[in-house]
């Protein structure tokens, strides 16, 4: 057959580690040099991993080709197919079919104030953007990164908050909506900590990702700040079959997120009829 | 007597007594469709004639939100609203009372004695089974008193009983292979409310997403024992079935059954309790 | 040998040439190729012997495409097949391939595809709706499943001599008679057809079609096709236009009588959207399936979460109208509706898409 968009790579699993309640981090190296080293992404970008048997669902890349070929995906057990994926361990097989998307503009972004807000599980396609600044320290500006989580054990990438805080130029603020006996950090929603940090709209972008609620209320407190439309970038999810704008599902008005996103700017999403 | 249907809806709505008044009104093409009245001079819109045939009790189920719900919202009291039942319909709506999922106080119900109904013209056969011609339950009930009443032999199923079960698997696999699983005799069912249905559930996936036949046969013989004893034979899955499959025929051959059993109709009243959803001290266990 | 040659050699004396690709030279010739229903019965018999021969084909009270073995199962006197012909491209369901456990490992299989397909007797709504399937399945990158099934399958069209109670193609620039979408067009002439001497005229319309013809007899006779009796248009409005309406009370108020069923999507022949899920087979390892899905069903945009973009059954009616009008030609060029009106002639609540669009250009 001709290249067949729907047919996913093979891949095994070569890290399972838990990153946070219900929240996994599978790293997936595929399987055949040739597709291994085709695999060519960017951050922002996302892939299907499929949990043969049960079905494939789209996720994030949390990694980023600068630092490996293996691949990783923060996987947060909600239905059937992640369910499928927390079953699994190091060894066993997987799909991945991908890269599908679009990115972040990380040029547009040179030089500039970056400022990303990452809620829940939404941290994750965030943490590509963080790693390529890090690696890439001297290429843009300052570094602002807004963390939540609704409580301390939903809080991924924890393990790497050190080295986050060691950057030069980077600043990492953290909170949640409810703390624990152990938690001593900051308590309230992230568009409080957001107004408490109040960063400066001049000559910065913004990333917000987490769940919808989180963002739509992100969005008008950046605007608040005096952040123009053009300068908020989101990425959204939505419910996905295929991942290549044909199953007609993932679409806000006449724009796919599978193919025209994930990532958007806010001046795109007002132009949306639809709402995500 | 379409005024009066009129009258009776403008005054409800003017008083406010009820939200919304679900009647039939012209459509396009000689079709009649189902109303839904919100201001008072729309009233005129409502129609009554032998077109009339959909069963639109099954609309009560979306009234049982408030407007504009929210996701994850508290459910508020629903709004009341008003609604034209004929004798079969006023079946389902017994159902559905006693099922607790539509209060009887959030109904103003218009019955509407009826001498049958027609689909294309053509009498319908259901009605010429129809032992009732008065509404079973109403706050209002127009019309003349009826002449005829219909009684139900069940002489389709009994036929359909008369073959081996080869012929009748052979039957039944003839008509579900044209079946497209659109759904839409389970959306016109009054009966069919679950959030989730058996079909649809991934988890477990008791039924794959293949339109397929053993899926298609497995939807409507359990969709048929779902209504056990509680399908009131108002035939709108089988008038909305884009087939033409004979759904009455299998959901009837179900009804005769639990007549058999239980002496048990669904939908004469709404206290009864169904027997599919009883258990009596003194029931008969052969086991 | 020339493809031309071959052809005048095969149809007999006198015959002029049919010009390729255009359709109508015939009737600028003032002439038309004509074969008996007999003779056309008899070449879809042969035909059958090599391909995969699907036509309309009377199941109960409905008329189907379907394989049939032969000439004597097609119900060639038809008006509109209850479904359309979009199965054979996009199959309600289908194996996109499976994942089997051998001595290696996990081994995935694609399925082999179908051997050559001949469609008869497909109304030029229904072939203009593959060619709106086109604009989006044959779009980079290209499902492989659909352009195999495309490419493997010759159209043999039958133009309409009239619109139908519910059709409405020619307010979307489609016209009964249209041979564009099709490999070779039939046209019903002479009125009646059980009459000697009558039959169907007989368009080449591409070189696919043309391999085809094979010995089918044809005979030149004067004459032009004739018109189709056709319906007063409904004015519909431009893609871009309709983002002005988006949030008019109209969608919730029609909304109020549908069932969110799926009815109109199934019976559509241009509604495309699917689901994919794997499942286990017992000897056939895990298989992946794709199958019909509908926008119009009440889950359909919710995440595993919860959370849902279009929870009310008003957005995703409104969205069905939408995608069909507004945004499939903004995406992928064609207006997402062929007007055949099976939607409007099976809705069970009078959902009525002439209704909407005339409403909508009054709004």
């Amino acid at each position: 057959m001709a290249v067949n968009p729907y047919r996913p790579y093979l891949g095994t699993l070569v890290g399972v580690r838990d990153l946070a309640t219900d929240i996994k981090m599978f790293q997936v190296a595929l399987d055949g040099p040739e597709e291994s080293a085709g695999f060519t992404y960017w951050p922002g970008q996302f892939a299907f991993v499929s949990a043969f048997g049960v079905g494939e669902a789209p996720f994030g890349l949390a990694s980023t080709l600068d630092r490996g070929s293996v691949l990783e995906f923060a996987v947060n057990r909600v239905g059937t197919v992640t369910s499928a994926l927390h079953r699994l361990g190091e060894g066993d097989v997987v799909g991945v079919r991908g890269p599908f998307g679009n990115w972040f503009p990380m040029d547009e972004m040179r030089d500039k104030h970056i400022i990303l807000l990452g809620g829940g599980i939404g941290g994750a396609p965030l943490r590509p953007v963080i790693h390529t600044v890090l690696d890439h320290r001297a290429d843009y500006g300052k570094l602002t990164i807004l963390w939540a989580a609704r409580l301390p054990s939903l809080l991924i990438f924890t393990d790497e908050f050190d080295d986050w805080r060691a950057a030069p130029n980077t600043a990492l603020h953290v909170t949640v909506d409810q703390g624990d006996e152990a938690w001593t950090g900051n308590v309230g929603l992230i568009t409080e900590l957001l107004e408490k940090v109040a960063p400066s709209p001049e000559n910065a972008v913004t990333i917000t990702c987490g769940p919808p609620i989180m963002i739509k209320f992100t969005l008008l407190t950046l605007e608040k700040l005096g952040f123009a439309r053009d300068q908020m970038f989101v990425t959204l999810e939505a419910k996905m079959k295929c991942g290549i704008g044909k199953c007609g599902r993932c679409n806000l008005g006449e724009k796919f997120v599978c193919t025209d996103g994930p990532v958007f700017s806010y001046a795109e999403i007002s132009q949306f009829l639809e709402s995500f | 007597m379409i005024d009066k249907i009129r009258a009776k809806a403008r005054e409800l709505l003017e008083s406010g007594q009820v939200h919304c008044f679900i009647g039939y009104e012209e459509g396009t093409r000689g079709k009649v469709r189902p109303a839904f009245i919100y201001e008072p001079q729309d009233a005129d819109r409502l129609i009554w004639d032998e077109r009339c045939t959909y069963n639109l009790v099954t609309y009560l189920h979306q009234f049982q939100s408030a407007p504009n719900p929210r996701p994850g919202g508290v459910r508020e009291t629903p709004p009341p609203v008003g609604i034209l039942v004929k004798p079969c319909d006023s079946r389902s709506l017994n159902v559905l009372f006693h099922e607790e999922q539509v209060e009887r106080e959030g109904v103003y119900v218009v019955g509407l004695t009826c001498q049958g109904v027609k689909v294309n013209g053509q009498p319908q056969a259901r009605c010429q089974r129809c032992a009732e011609r008065v509404p079973l339950v109403y706050d209002l009930v127009l019309g003349g008193v009826p002449k005829t009443v219909g009684r139900e032999d069940y002489a389709d199923v009994v036929k359909l009983e008369g073959l081996s079960p080869g012929e009748r698997l052979a039957f039944w696999t003839k008509e579900f292979d044209r079946c497209i699983r659109c759904y839409a005799c389970r959306q016109a069912c009054p009966a069919c409310y679950c959030f989730e249905c058996v079909a649809e559930q991934l988890d477990p996936p008791w039924m794959g997403i293949a339109i397929d036949l053993p899926q298609k046969q497995f939807f409507h013989v359990m969709r048929a024992y779902h209504l056990a004893g509680r399908c009131s034979g108002c035939n709108a899955c089988e008038e909305a079935c884009p087939m033409g499959i004979p759904l009455s025929l299998l959901n009837r051959k179900i009804a005769r059954e639990v007549e058999a059993l239980f002496g048990y109709k669904a939908g004469q009243d709404a206290q009864t309790p169904p027997p599919l959803a009883t258990f009596k001290k003194e029931e008969e266990l052969s086991l | 040998m020339s493809a031309e040659n071959r052809a005048q050699e095969t149809r007999g004396q006198g015959d002029k040439e049919t010009r390729r690709g255009t359709p109508t030279m015939s009737e600028a010739n003032g002439t038309m190729n004509i074969a008996t229903r007999d003779d056309v019965a008899a070449w879809l018999d042969g035909l059958s012997r090599d391909l995969t021969l699907i036509a309309p084909k009377a199941v109960e009270d409905r008329v189907l495409y379907r394989p049939v073995a032969g000439s004597a199962e097609i119900a060639f006197d038809f008006g509109k097949a209850d479904l359309p012909a979009k199965e054979y491209f996009l199959p309600s369901t289908h194996v996109l391939f499976s994942v089997e456990k051998d001595k290696e490992g996990l081994r995935v299989e694609e399925p082999s595809l179908e051997e050559g397909r001949v469609l008869f007797g497909l109304r030029p709504c229904d072939a203009r709706a593959l060619r709106v399937l086109d604009a989006l399945f044959l779009k980079e990158p290209v499902d492989p499943y659909y352009a195999e099934r495309r490419e493997r399958t010759t159209l043999i069209g039958l133009a309409c001599r009239e619109m139908g109670e519910e059709c409405f193609c020619t307010s979307l620039g489609l016209a009964p008679d249209d041979a564009s979408d099709v490999d070779l067009m039939l046209t019903e002439v002479g009125g009646g057809r059980q009459e000697e001497g009558k039959g169907y005229a007989v368009q080449v319309v591409t070189a696919k079609g043309e391999a085809i013809l094979g010995n089918l007899r044809l005979r030149e006779i004067a004459g032009a096709l004739p018109e189709p009796a056709v319906r007063e248009k409904t004015p519909v409005l431009e893609a871009e236009a309709w983002s002005r309406y988006f949030d008019h009370a109209f969608w919730a108020r029609l909304a109020d009588r549908c069932l969110s069923c799926r009815l109109c999507t199934y019976v559509c022949p241009t509604c495309r959207c699917f689901d994919v899920r794997d499942y286990e087979t017992p000897n056939r390892g895990v298989e992946r399936l794709q199958a019909w899905d509908s926008c119009m069903a009440e889950n359909y945009r919710r995440i595993a979460g919860g959370h849902d973009p279009r929870p009310t059954k008003a957005q995703r009616l409104r969205n069905r109208f939408y995608c069909k009008f507004c945004y499939y030609p903004q995406d992928f060029g064609p207006i997402a509706c062929v007007g055949c009106g099976r939607c409007i002639a099976r809705c069970p609540v009078n959902v009525d898409v002439v209704e909407v669009l005339q409403n909508v250009a009054t709004l």
